[in-house]
């Protein structure tokens, strides 16, 4: 099965074929969680005629994998109009919702409709913590309820943890938690930065010693030794290879019609109110810039030694202020992994007179530059 | 009043929210089915709290008549099934009533017609509905028509209400916001909002056309539509402003329909 | 399958499906398996619409792919036979119609 992924994620590649894709549907939520990047009012989404436009235009384009998220989907009354016909159109479906509005009619339309998963998030086993995060009192839960509600069903379901200074003591009790409901559980300690550029959120993130704590927990990544081993030395694929699916196999659409690359890399590269997708994608100045980078090109990543291993998101570097520099988010969790520098920490240790920079600190001295 | 094991809700209807809070966990998952998506995290700072007393279902006197009065600074609301009580000075109140979803949800039209008509808003028996991204309301006694042109939207439209619109000013205008008070449609409204770009008047007749109405019979006819039960003569004075300053802004026209769904290709 | 009846065939609606490069890419979510269909099996693929009979989809085998019939029988039977054993492609002797109306959302 994955010799077959990775020969059709290849074909896509070859062909310029946006094989994976995520609409949001709407920006409105009924949580408030205190991470999140987005700006909940509503600007004038795209009405259900819009949407089956451009789920028209996706499959078209030879989309698979479709990712359906927002906000919160579900508060959008003609959620499920939109996600059959979606299932029509035979895209391999994705969900992403806080399942509190899921009860038992809604579990069953979900199981009819033949997603691939549902991926719902939870901060926490307890829920004084978990909806001191959302904001949304009894949202655990409510959560846990809809959880349960589709696994019974058959429904795969996927507990999405991200990691902050609230609920860094509690990943364990998510991920039992998750045992105990039947379901896959993820984790991850990235804060996205707000899509309008504020970075303050950032602050939430975990530190240097905790993110290390978390790199190194055999449950969490498998093999240790494997996980955090040092980087072996950089080769020419390392500089030559795609970064990442974003803009070759991979974008993003907006509830407003903006495309983006990935929903991580908000640089608009068109509108598919005023283009058709295939053009977007095709041709805009902005996707094909990114579709251009290499490794190699980039003036600070390509001399690190992390280059060939580092989870570098260019839509983390773009928002840091240069989609070919550095993302010292990342640079964080590969020293966290490895113990080893980024050449980018480098640079900021040499700049800071031979101070010892880590966790928070980074962020704030790359913020002055 | 002691409350044990306190369940908590916030109702978010027009960017006000309402903690209600209960110590009933069957009736706070009553309120859950009954306000879907309108059970929100907080939108904005400032939250008024609502406790719920609780009694045993009884005969209820076959009262419509609800009666709102300003008492020592606090707004006393009675009607045959509820007793409730609010401060607007602390931003907190309670309900006194039997576990059945329309005590709680009439406290509720009469706390936001209160909050709105200190914030130049109102609520007002009214369909309204959005369309690319502009919301547009449809005025009109009981039989008008509000259901009626409700059912008929097409898919594009999102329908907000059915019978109790809810409008609040922003910097350019207004804007209308969705609401859980449903009429005869039964269903609960999107938790939307859009700018509001036109208020029609509604009248059944033989084809669908729009005239233009004069401003002092666009007050009028907003006016005989408000849903306000203070009897308070300040209040009072501040809705009737507001319905001025509305229909000064808002273009307001007559909207004569057959009931069949063509109408809505004139509501652009 | 018996000669002396009209078979009908129906792929399934859920699964997940895009052509790619000229070849059919199958998901099935239950088992999340990915079938990759050659150029012949997703022209059978595609016509595996419950409606037409395998006689007519056999016979646009041997126009487009210029092979003789009973080579393609024996192609499409043997590639039927391997779909609907993953539960993908559904086998009648009737016509296999619309899916039941979905319970509708209020």
């Amino acid at each position: 099965m994955n010799v077959l992924m990775e020969e059709m994620n290849r074909r896509a590649l070859a062909l310029n074929i946006p094989l994976g894709a995520q609409l949001d549907v709407t920006y409105r939520c009924n949580e408030r969680c205190i991470h999140c990047y987005l700006d909940h009012d509503d600007h004038g989404e795209m009405t259900f005629d819009e949407m089956k436009d451009v789920l028209d235009q996706l499959a078209d384009a030879g989309t698979l994998f479709l990712t359906l998220s927002g906000g919160e989907v579900f508060m959008r009354m003609d959620f499920f109009r939109i996600l059959e016909y979606a299932r029509k159109l035979s895209f391999c479906i994705k969900i992403k919702t806080n399942a509190f509005m899921i009860r038992e009619k809604e579990a069953d339309l979900i199981r009819d409709s033949d997603v691939s998963s549902v991926q719902v998030s939870i901060y926490s086993h307890r829920p004084e913590v978990h909806d001191a995060i959302t904001l949304l009192p009894r949202s655990l839960e409510r959560s846990v309820r809809g959880i349960r509600l589709m696994q019974e069903r058959g429904v795969k379901v996927i507990i999405a943890n991200v990691l902050m200074r609230q609920n860094m003591a509690d990943y364990e009790g998510v991920r039992a938690l998750a045992k105990s409901l039947g379901v896959e559980s993820t984790i991850d300690p990235t804060i996205t930065p707000k899509m309008d550029g504020d970075r303050a959120i950032l602050g939430l993130g975990i530190g240097g010693q905790e993110l290390r704590d978390v790199m190194h927990n055999a449950d969490l990544v498998g093999n240790v030794d494997e996980f955090c081993a040092t980087p072996p030395p950089v080769g020419d694929e390392d500089l030559d290879t795609v970064p990442c699916s974003a803009s070759h196999t991979y974008c993003y659409i907006s509830p407003y019609g903006d495309v983006f690359p990935c929903v991580q890399f908000p640089l608009p590269t068109g509108n598919v109110r005023k283009q058709k997708f295939l053009d977007i994608w095709r041709y805009s100045p902005q996707m094909n810039d990114v579709r251009s980078i290499r490794p190699r090109e980039l003036p600070v990543c390509s001399s690190c030694s992390h280059i060939g291993t580092c989870t570098r998101c260019p839509g983390l570097a773009y928002m840091q202020g240069d989609m070919r520099g550095p993302s010292v988010q990342d640079c964080e969790k590969s020293y966290a992994r490895t113990g080893i520098p980024s050449a980018n920490m480098k640079l900021r240790f040499a700049a800071t007179g031979g101070h010892p920079v880590e966790g928070q600190q980074i962020v704030n001295l790359v913020q002055i530059q | 009043m002691t409350l044990t094991a306190t369940h908590e809700l916030a109702i978010d209807i027009g960017g006000m929210p309402i903690l209600v809070r209960t110590d009933s966990a069957e009736f706070a998952a009553l309120l859950e089915d009954r306000y879907g998506s309108f059970i929100h995290a907080p939108s904005s700072g400032r939250i008024f709290t609502l406790d719920i007393d609780l009694i045993p279902p009884r005969t209820i006197v076959e009262d419509e008549d609800v009666s709102v009065r300003l008492e020592s600074g606090r707004w006393i609301m009675t009607r045959g099934d509820f007793r409730a009580e609010f401060d607007p000075r602390t931003g907190h109140g309670w309900v006194r009533q039997s576990p059945n979803p329309y005590s709680i949800d009439g406290v509720l039209r009469i706390l936001h017609s209160l909050f709105l008509a200190r914030e130049g808003g109102f609520l007002v028996h009214a369909a309204s509905a959005v369309r690319n991204g502009r919301a547009f309301l449809f005025a009109g006694v009981s039989g008008a028509g509000k259901t009626t042109l409700s059912r008929l939207a097409p898919p594009d439209v999102e329908v907000l209400t059915d019978e109790i619109s809810y409008v609040r000013p922003s910097e350019s205008g207004y804007v209308a916001f969705g609401t859980p008070f449903a009429g005869e449609l039964a269903r609960i409204g999107a938790n939307l909002r859009a700018p509001l770009a036109a208020l029609y008047l509604l009248v059944q007749g033989p084809e669908n056309r729009i005239e233009p109405v004069d401003p002092a019979e666009a007050a009028r006819a907003v006016l005989r539509n408000i849903l306000f039960f203070a009897h308070d003569e300040e209040l009072v004075g501040e809705v009737f402003k507001s319905v001025f300053d509305f229909v000064a802004r808002v273009p307001v026209k007559r909207l004569i329909f057959t009931p069949d769904a063509r109408v809505w290709e004139l509501i652009v | 399958m018996s000669c002396l009846m009209t078979t009908y065939v129906a792929r399934s609606k859920q699964v997940a499906a895009r052509m790619l490069g000229g070849e059919m890419m199958i998901m099935s979510p239950r088992d999340t398996t990915l079938f990759n269909l050659n150029d012949v099996g997703s022209v059978i693929w595609e016509s595996a619409d419950g409606q037409t009979p395998l006689d007519d989809i056999v016979a646009r085998l041997c126009v487009e792919f210029d092979v003789a019939p009973e080579v393609a029988r024996q192609d499409a039977e043997t590639f039927i036979q391997e779909l609907a054993e993953h539960g993908i492609m559904h086998v009648s002797d009737q016509p296999i119609g619309a899916e039941p109306p979905r319970q509708e959302p209020s």
